[in-house]
């Protein structure tokens, strides 16, 4: 398969500190990748190098094949990016937001408008689409920045934490969307810290501590590192130092 | 659940030019602004006639100085008075451009986005320089433009002089832009992300106390004697003038006074260096940026790069190995009411200190003060001493009332907490009284000691005027407070807006009621020797029912204790002060502290509209 997403050595220092620190990692065409780590991982920074909002230390990365620091256009016009917090223009409708998300991605008009339609449809918000967003709850401009991240059929969807907010309904219905792209041969990358999420929807898994990569693999392969037949949630925490929290969840349950 | 997604993107689509990016990145934003102007409410179109109708008040004063300066002025004076006007435009484009540059590109929301587009960068940053610049256009027209076209139509210059103009205009269009762009670098690197809000409203107020002082200017000129001529003291000024030509601004006075007698090439020399530190200005400026937020020097939102400050961080305290987080059946340890009192006090006291929204309540009023007292000492004009006693009382009440009216609303979305822990009522009420008590009467015995030295008042006058003072910052704080657990607000979008605007003004009312019925009540106790004198000469006002009479015989009425002997007078006027004070503050207090015990609602608020009642 395809390779559509490539870090090579991937660095980010703040003064003399690394952020994310000589990340190495691939993600394949019909794969959703898991990203997890910690509250300070290195999750989102990395996030932002692969979409070009933040410039690398050193390493690079490779959309699609395209260096997102060389050919920032090439890369960004294949990718989709949804942020943690849906920051949007709160003056636009829903409708006008999708025109100019697909203009901005030089979509052709038509095709544009139809898709708008039919995502605006499929995210429940057809209804809505002439209001102005400042008056959407969190929930719907979740689903109005995951609506716009498809506008342009990306290969490659990166996505920070995108169940935030979204009621159960619309949350099934994401992972519906991304089952479906992956299947179409898009890669998608999620950063999240809801491991059933994880360990139900991705195929791999990478987890981040103190910015290196410290494991990467299916949720079985880690299991078999591991060596025990663990759930993802027990695993994260053994890996990332949590021992004690992990005790501490154990003797919760006993208790019950 | 099928979903049915057209199949993804194999190839990027064509690239697109720098020009056709920034068209539609200019087109957006035209969009949003149309947008936010369709859907301002009535009161944003009265404040922008108020506004409107004051720089135009503003353009007359402007122009009725230069006709001063430059009718029958010399052409030195003349490019004085252009440099000066050049000067204060450059600064305000500086100001209005930081507060511009700040909100397009540190407060908004739509970077994130545009920079994971296939959108060139450059673009988006040509497109939020513009809006920079677009803002700074009012300070270019009326600093200037404005006095450029006074000063070609005065000298009847030739059509090739506004070409000059034109060009001056545009190059200190863009040294402004490009330096108020690199002063708001130097802001966003300082500022955190999480505090760009505190900045906004700090660099809101610093521009309030700049332009409520610039309109104070026209009328204090204007009122001294003898008049103002601009271009009389430029003109006793040769250094001043000398200097002015190393600046920028002074170039393109140069250059325009050369255009105006004519000599086009002498004005090409002197505009020439003002185009090119233009040009050089913004290309740096922008360049820096866009590299700045490219290499995360700048950062787009929390927890990206920035400065970070080390803070100081205290060991943890070594628990016992056993901690019993709860125990069943252990009834909860009793706790006095001063110690919820303190705790709500402490919070709002470290929120004053920490967040710099809340010590421009304080530095506004002060600076206002301290204009008058400036004003009072330095231009002592007809009006001096009035406006300064005038503007004592209002802030006084301003002060007091306004402090404590802030309390309730400064809760925001986190009201849940004082309403669901079992200290409603009085330490809560309390807690926020001394909060808001305790740093305004610090600064309102200041501004009384401030006050009374510029008046020259006696030091029995001043300790009687600052015993007063703690009474009405204490009577007017429970005032507030009563206004504020009734009308307490909380705008996430503007966070300092804290209480609904009738509230405020009604407050006021009732706050300038109460100090206009203590004062009569202090008649009693400190009584001018003028009143004295005169009380013992009125007639008797006989009683009748009609208008106006009753009213002169309830006038009279309070009159009559003035013809008792000194010390049954003071008694009374003791006892009748001290009675209202204490109705006033007990009862306003008690108000309070029943509706603080049924729970206080802060009103969420948001651009869209009034969201709800929590609750």
């Amino acid at each position: 398969m395809e390779i559509l997403i490539k870090t090579l050595g991937l660095t980010k220092r703040y003064g003399a500190v690394p952020v994310v620190d000589n990340l190495n990692l691939e993600v394949r065409a019909g794969e959703i990748f898991g990203f997890l780590g910690p509250n300070g991982a290195g999750k989102t920074t990395t996030i932002r190098m692969l979409t070009g909002l933040l410039e690398p230390s050193a390493g690079q990365a490779f959309i699609c094949g395209h260096d997102i620091v060389r050919e920032p256009a090439k890369a960004k016009a294949l990718l989709a990016y949804v942020p943690d917090q849906p920051k949007i223009y709160g003056k636009l409708t829903a409708r006008e937001f999708l025109a100019l998300v697909a203009d901005l991605y030089r979509m052709p008009r038509d095709f544009a408008r139809q898709q708008g339609e039919a995502l605006l449809s499929l995210f429940g918000l057809s209804e809505r689409a002439d209001e102005l967003l400042e008056g959407y709850s969190h929930g719907m401009r979740q689903k109005v920045v995951l609506a716009a991240a498809l506008i342009h059929r990306p290969r490659v969807l990166l996505m920070d934490e995108p169940t935030v907010g979204l009621d159960p309904a619309s949350a099934r219905l994401l992972k519906d969307v991304l089952l479906e792209l992956a299947r179409q041969g898009a890669a998608v990358f999620v950063s999240t810290h809801i491991l059933e999420i994880a360990e139900r929807l991705c195929h791999r898994v990478g987890i981040l501590k103190d910015g290196r990569l410290i494991a990467v693999g299916s949720p079985e392969e880690l299991r078999r590192q591991v060596g025990r037949s663990e759930s993802l949630e027990d695993i994260f925490l053994e890996l990332t130092g949590g021992a004690e929290q992990s005790e501490l969840i154990r003797s919760l349950e006993g208790d019950r | 659940m099928r979903i049915q997604l057209p199949p993804p993107l194999v190839q990027a689509p064509p690239p697109r030019s720098f020009w056709q990016d920034f068209r539609l990145l200019l087109a957006t934003q035209a969009r949003v602004t149309w947008n936010k102007i369709r859907h301002w409410p009535a009161r944003v179109w009265l404040v922008l006639i108020a506004v409107g109708l004051g720089s135009l008040g503003l353009l007359s004063t402007i122009g009725y100085m230069l006709y001063l300066a430059l009718a029958g002025a010399g052409p030195e004076t003349a490019q004085g008075v252009l440099s000066l006007f050049f000067m204060v435009g450059l600064a305000g484009e500086m100001f209005f451009g930081l507060t511009a540059a700040f909100a397009a590109l540190y407060m908004s929301e739509d970077l994130e986005l545009l920079f994971a587009t296939p959108v060139s960068t450059r673009a988006v940053f040509a497109a939020k320089t513009i809006s920079v610049a677009v803002s700074n256009l009012f300070a270019v027209g009326v600093f200037i433009v404005l006095p450029g076209i006074f000063y070609g139509r005065l000298c009847a210059a030739a059509p090739a002089y506004y070409l000059w103009l034109a060009a001056v205009a545009l190059a200190l269009l863009a040294v402004g832009t490009g330096l108020a762009e690199l002063l708001n670098m130097a802001v966003m690197r300082i500022v955190p992300p999480h505090r760009s809000r505190e900045a906004v409203g700090a660099i809101g107020a610093v521009s309030g106390i700049l332009i409520a002082l610039f309109f104070q200017l026209p009328g204090i000129i204007l009122s001294r004697s003898g008049g103002f001529n601009l271009g009389d003291w430029l003109a006793a000024r040769h250094q001043l003038l000398q200097v002015m030509s190393y600046f920028p601004w002074g170039w393109s006075a140069q250059a325009l006074i050369r255009a105006g007698s004519g000599r086009h090439l002498s004005a090409l020399g002197w505009t020439l260096p003002v185009l090119a530190l233009g040009a050089g200005i913004f290309f740096l400026a922008f360049l820096l940026v866009e590299r700045g937020f490219r290499r995360g020097w700048i950062s787009l939102s929390q927890g990206g790069g920035g400065r970070r400050r080390s803070g100081k961080t205290r060991p943890a305290p070594q628990l016992p190995g056993e901690f019993p987080v709860c125990v069943p059946g252990l009834p909860a340890p009793p706790a006095s009411p001063w110690h919820g009192m303190w705790a709500v006090a402490r919070k709002d006291l470290l929120y004053l200190k920490r967040d710099t929204r809340e010590w421009f309540g304080y530095i506004t009023p002060l600076l206002l003060m301290l204009f008058f007292v400036v004003r009072f000492l330095f231009f002592p004009g007809p009006g001096a001493r009035e406006s300064l006693l005038t503007v004592l009382v209002m802030y006084t009440i301003m002060f007091s009332g306004n402090m404590a009216l802030q309390s309730f609303g400064r809760e925001g979305e986190a009201d849940w907490l004082l309403n669901s822990v079992p200290q409603a009522g009085w330490p809560v009420v309390w807690g926020k009284l001394i909060a808001a008590v305790l740093p305004t009467l610090v600064l309102m015995e200041a501004l009384i000691t401030g006050t009374g030295l510029a008046l020259g008042l006696a030091p029995g006058i001043l300790t009687a005027m600052a015993l007063g003072a703690a009474l009405i910052s204490l009577g007017s704080s429970a005032i507030g407070l009563y206004y504020s657990v009734h009308n307490c607000r909380y705008n996430p979008d503007v966070p300092q807006q804290r209480i609904a605007p009738g509230a405020t003004q009604v407050m006021y009312l009732i706050n300038l009621l109460f100090i206009a019925l203590l004062a009569v009540c202090l008649l009693y106790i400190f009584p001018p020797g003028e009143l004295l004198a005169q009380v013992g000469q009125l007639p008797p006002v006989p009683f009748a029912w009609d208008f106006p009479e009753i009213l002169f015989w309830f006038l009279s009425l309070l009159l009559v204790p003035m013809r008792w002997a000194p010390a049954v007078r003071t008694a009374f006027g003791l006892l009748l002060a001290g009675s209202f004070w204490l109705a006033v503050f007990l009862g306003f207090m008690k108000a309070t502290v029943r509706q603080s015990l049924k729970g206080f609602r802060v009103e969420l608020v948001t651009a869209a509209g009034r969201k709800r009642n929590r609750f």
